[in-house]
């Protein structure tokens, strides 16, 4: 019993140094708590949808920050990986009869050897012909799937695919439990060596050269984690929608995913993810008066961009937080002095 | 006679119609500290640079204790003890400091060799501090002055542990102040030593610079290029004295 209480104690004592010092965990925190709780408040089938589909697309945004965001490769065709992790998984799970267990991580997998096909052709591109190219891969695929509508389901896709579960509360849990994770990992990936290393690619690659670093090993497997998180993205969405279909590798896929990390705030992955979370919604909201929806989603994220050129995450952090000038810790805007060195704020 | 340290032999490179470097031929031994003059564009950074992997050259040979570095990587080359720091400074700008050091701290060739350093802070740290900017390590490098963007470049390179180590102006723009602690630091680092947990052998050294009376103090020999090809070899004195090369820098330049 003493043993429960202690440790209780200190789980508290953690949460109270390391959590409640900064807005932004405490947002962090929030936003993990009302996730998990969202099935005690409601369990309408409409809003569990949305939320189900937002998760998805959170894990797509933040593997496009991953290789874009980080490393500075722009990748203006990352539906290419959801697509090819979607009709991977849908045809292992057809044919083989793999449930998804199995069938998502093999589309995965599938979503890893397409980065590595997009990744080397690539590393001798920079810039507009690196956007273009990208840009290709996945109309090229799309125009494969047309061919061979016998293998591939043409236009309509591959349907008849097995859902993880029926429960309305198990693919909820299972969908954003998922994206929780992935999305730790990815942030974990970034805040590491590795990270570091992905961040200088994007400074200047030849600096990184002559810092002894293999940049095409480290440019490389940028590209196959992304392709890895967002085909697993890819298979969660084919076999939530029961469905994989051309419509995942469109062009407008892969500009979306452009818009959310931007406007959430590049090379920061929760960026990406809070501005999913935010746009998503939005749009389904917006559903109500469809003549407009275009319009005002487009209006509000030029208004984002041009006024918050790092985008809203850092936006909004910078107003609740300041960096201390000497030890560069962050602080609650309202603090005179900093928590660790007791420098001066102002 | 024993391997020298570096051979380079008839090494040409062309830019277009542009010979920046014409069939130069020189060699270095272990520890040896090189002064390479010329007036601007004779072919210095462009020479460096066939050295260091960064241009491959049309013809000749670069060997460095016997293995030839013609057609590898400049990662490579870096990890075989070979680094440069470049002329106009390329620090990560929007990265801390200390970060940029990191990167080459996690190069294969350092990884390896400072395996008693836990972490790769402290050995950045440690450059850093050698270098002199260590009070800075958590500042963005775009905000550190033409000087300060000199050491870190210098820091980056010795955190690889170089065997040898191309400084391509490393007094350029610096103030007379900072060029006296650039010229300490430069030797004190060829005398080697540990400087906190960062080990120096002593790395050899060619030293691309303007300023002759700061560089004949700290270099054994010095080699001339002009117009891309060797015009003189010999001690800083025997250099300086050459009619050819007070003709060819025409008072530009030295002092
Ligand atoms: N990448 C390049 N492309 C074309 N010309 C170059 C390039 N780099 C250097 N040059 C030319 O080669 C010559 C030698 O340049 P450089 O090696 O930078 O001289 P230095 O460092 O001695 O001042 C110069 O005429 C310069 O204009
Ligand atoms: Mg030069």
């Amino acid at each position: 019993m003493d043993l429960v209480v202690y440790s209780l104690k200190k789980l508290y004592k953690i949460f109270r140094n390391e959590v409640l010092v900064l807005p932004s965990r405490v947002i962090v925190a929030l936003f993990f708590i009302a996730l998990l709780g969202l099935p005690l408040v409601t369990r309408d089938p409409y809003i569990i949808r949305i939320v189900i589909l937002t998760s998805i697309f959170a894990i797509f945004a933040a593997s496009w920050d991953l290789l874009s965001g980080f490393t500075g490769q722009m990748n203006f065709g990352h539906a290419l990986f959801f697509g090819v992790g979607a009709y991977s998984s849908a045809l292992i799970n057809l044919h083989a009869h793999i449930p998804p267990w199995g069938s998502v991580p093999l589309g995965a997998i599938a979503a890893v050897l397409a980065g590595l096909i997009v990744g080397i052709p690539c590393l001798r591109l920079k810039h507009t012909y690196l956007a273009l190219t990208t840009l290709a891969f996945p109309i090229i695929l799309t125009g494969i799937i047309f061919a061979l509508p016998d293998y591939t389901g043409g236009e309509l896709g591959v349907s008849g695919i097995t859902r993880f579960t029926n429960s309305l509360l198990g693919n909820y849990y299972l969908h954003v439990v998922t994206m929780l994770t992935l999305a730790v990992i990815m942030w974990k990936i970034t805040d590491s060596n590795t990270g570091i290393i992905f961040h200088a690619i994007r400074e200047d690659e030849l600096a990184v050269k002559a810092s002894g670093i293999n940049t095409t090993f480290y440019k490389l497997l940028a590209f196959s984690l992304s392709g890895l998180f967002a085909g697993i993205a890819g298979g969660l969405y084919a076999h939530y929608m029961r469905i994989a279909g051309p419509s995942t590798l469109e062009v407008s896929m892969s500009f979306m995913v452009v818009i959310w990390a931007i406007f959430g705030g590049a090379a920061t992955i929760y960026g990406p993810i809070a501005a999913v979370f935010i746009l998503f919604p939005l749009l389904e909201f917006f559903r109500f008066w469809p003549e407009y929806r275009t319009m005002i989603f487009a209006a509000v994220v030029l208004v984002i961009l041009l006024y918050m050129p790092e985008g809203i995450i850092h936006w909004i952090r910078d107003k609740i937080e300041k960096e201390c000038p000497r030890c560069k810790i962050r602080n609650v805007a309202t603090r005179k002095s900093c928590r660790i060195c007791t420098a001066d704020l102002d | 006679m024993a391997e020298p340290l570096l051979q380079v032999e008839s090494l040409s490179k062309s830019f277009g119609g542009l010979k920046a470097v014409d069939d130069v031929s020189f060699r270095m031994e272990q520890k040896e500290v090189l002064g390479l003059i010329g007036p601007n564009g004779a072919g210095k950074t462009t020479l460096l640079r066939l050295i260091t992997g960064i241009l491959k050259p049309d013809r000749g040979s670069v060997r460095f204790k016997g293995k030839e570095l013609v057609g590898r990587s400049i990662w490579n080359i870096v990890n075989l003890g070979v680094a440069c720091t470049f002329q106009n400074m390329r620090p990560f700008r929007r990265m801390p400091i200390i970060a940029n050091v990191m990167v080459s701290c996690l190069s294969p060739r350092s990884s390896t060799r400072g395996e008693w350093v836990k972490k790769i802070e402290n050995k950045a740290m440690d450059a850093l501090e050698f270098a002199g900017i260590s009070d800075m390590a958590l500042e963005k490098a775009s905000v550190l002055s033409q000087g300060d963007l000199k050491r870190l470049e210098v820091a980056r390179a010795i955190a690889t542990d170089p065997e040898l180590l191309l400084l391509d102006e490393p007094f350029g723009g610096l103030s007379p102040a900072e060029t006296d602690l650039m010229a300490k630091s430069i030797r004190r680092l060829h005398k080697g030593g540990r400087f906190g947990r960062l080990h120096s052998e002593g790395p050899a050294m060619i030293i691309v610079e303007h300023k002759l009376h700061q560089l004949m103090k700290i270099v054994d020999r010095i080699i001339v290029l002009n117009f891309g090809t060797l015009l003189d070899e010999g001690t800083p004195e025997e250099v300086v004295n050459n009619p050819r090369v007070i003709e060819a820098y025409l008072g530009k330049g030295g002092d």
